[in-house]
């Protein structure tokens, strides 16, 4: 062992912490080792010097107002037990908590009735209304606002088919590659769309970008749509497809097949 | 009741038998005084801190978890000091504050006193972790596997710490003697 080791292990050796052969070693190396018997005489003396300091007896004050405060909590605890099995009390007032909670909730049930109607014809007009901005948005100059529209779509339930119709065109046609991937992606979650589902298989046959590429292959892929097979063993034929959109074919096609 | 173990004692007081924390009381609170007055050096904040630590002791009963007895208080009194520590934003101690520990202990030897007096200089240099680990382990006697769940970490962990701590108070220590 060297010195660095041996002074590490000084510790555990005062303290009989090592096993029998570890310390035998150390007892040797210090046979002859000036500088690491110093380290222990140190060691040593600090840990003397520790043990001489005094305990220090606190005055008793600390006791008497422990007892003061240990009365105060029994006491409290007495009063708690009286006042909790008052079970007369305790019922009746129950009882009228329970009717008043009951009055209200009756009343409060019939004008619900008569708000829920209206309040679903108002949300009607709210999405209605929601998916024609959107719409309208999409064919707008800026791709950031026409990321924007196709990012609105994930809040629309239940798009209707201008908007689904709106979104495939975006997939297919727009000239900047993230407002075709925010399409794809949004258009995913509305796969048991047949229409939709054709949509994206199409997609991957006419598309050139490999992310976007990439990016319908894992679709299709979760989808679980068969008839994308054709197209995926072209792209993996393709010289033009890159290694990398390859791999993700590679890994996607035992999944359908 | 005398010699029934802390665990069991503290489990009644749980229950509602509350004059048996007397018994507790005098089991620890020397301990645990000497544990904040150590660390705080200061008497009569050392003796209202454990105080507190047995007020919590009565008050939060209902959360003991059946473990150690003594991991449990010690684990109250490092949080209450710690807390104290925290909300006088640590000053650097001064002078007057040692002498006035040296005339509270002058019961002792005068060699005692010398010692007391450079060790404690030693400890208040180091990072307060690293001090509280060396008295919890050298002036407590605390096992590092207690001291693990007093502090939330590993024996292992501790041991490592431990270890740096005292290489530290060493040349700290033999550099002011």
């Amino acid at each position: 062992m060297t010195c660095t080791e041996i002074e590490n292990r000084l510790i555990d050796y005062i303290n009989q912490e090592l096993d029998t052969k570890t310390s035998d070693a150390i007892t040797h190396h210090l046979d002859t080792c000036f500088s690491c018997q110093k380290d222990l005489e140190e060691l040593k003396k600090i840990y003397h010097d520790i043990e001489q300091v005094p305990i220090v007896i606190p005055d008793n004050s600390l006791r008497e107002n422990f007892e003061s405060m240990l009365q105060q909590e029994i006491s409290l605890e007495k009063k708690k037990s009286i006042t909790s099995f008052n079970w007369k009390t305790v019922f009746q007032i129950a009882a009228t908590i329970i009717l008043m909670l009951s009055s209200f909730f009756y009343g409060k049930l019939q004008s619900q009735k008569e708000h829920d109607y209206e309040l679903a014809s108002i949300n009607a007009e709210k999405q209605e209304y929601k998916q024609q901005m959107t719409i309208s948005l999409m064919d707008h100059n800026s791709a950031s606002k026409r990321l924007l529209a196709v990012n609105y779509v994930e809040d629309i339930e239940h798009p209707n088919t201008a908007i689904l119709e709106a979104l495939i065109t975006k997939m297919h046609y727009d000239n900047h590659i993230n407002v075709r991937l925010a399409a794809a992606e949004a258009l995913s979650r509305f796969s048991k769309n047949e229409k939709v589902r054709k949509a994206l298989i199409h997609a991957l046959e006419r598309e050139s970008e490999p992310d976007m590429q990439i990016e319908l292959i894992q679709i299709l892929v979760n989808i679980q749509e068969k008839r994308a097979v054709p197209s995926l063993e072209r792209l993996l034929h393709d010289q033009k497809t890159l290694d990398y959109v390859k791999d993700q074919a590679k890994i996607g096609l035992p999944k359908l097949i | 009741m005398k010699h029934q173990s802390d665990e069991h004692i503290m489990l009644k007081v749980s229950n509602g038998e509350l004059e048996l924390t007397r018994i507790l009381f005098e089991r620890y609170h020397v301990k645990i005084y000497n544990f904040i007055l150590q660390m705080a050096r200061d008497k009569s904040l050392s003796q209202d801190l454990t105080q507190e630590v047995f007020y919590k002791v009565l008050k939060y009963r209902h959360t003991y978890n059946k473990g150690k007895f003594s991991s449990w208080i010690y684990t109250i009194a490092k949080n209450t000091y710690m807390d104290h520590y925290k909300s006088v934003k640590h000053h650097p101690h001064r002078l007057d504050d040692v002498e006035h520990f040296i005339k509270d202990t002058n019961q002792n030897s005068k060699i005692d006193l010398e010692i007391t007096d450079h060790l404690n200089i030693a400890l208040d240099q180091l990072h307060p972790s690293d001090k509280m680990l060396i008295v919890m382990n050298r002036f407590q006697d605390i096992k590092y596997q207690e001291i693990a769940e007093i502090l939330g970490s590993t024996p292992g962990a501790i041991k490592t710490k431990m270890h740096r701590a005292i290489t530290k108070l060493k040349t700290v220590y033999l550099k002011t003697m």
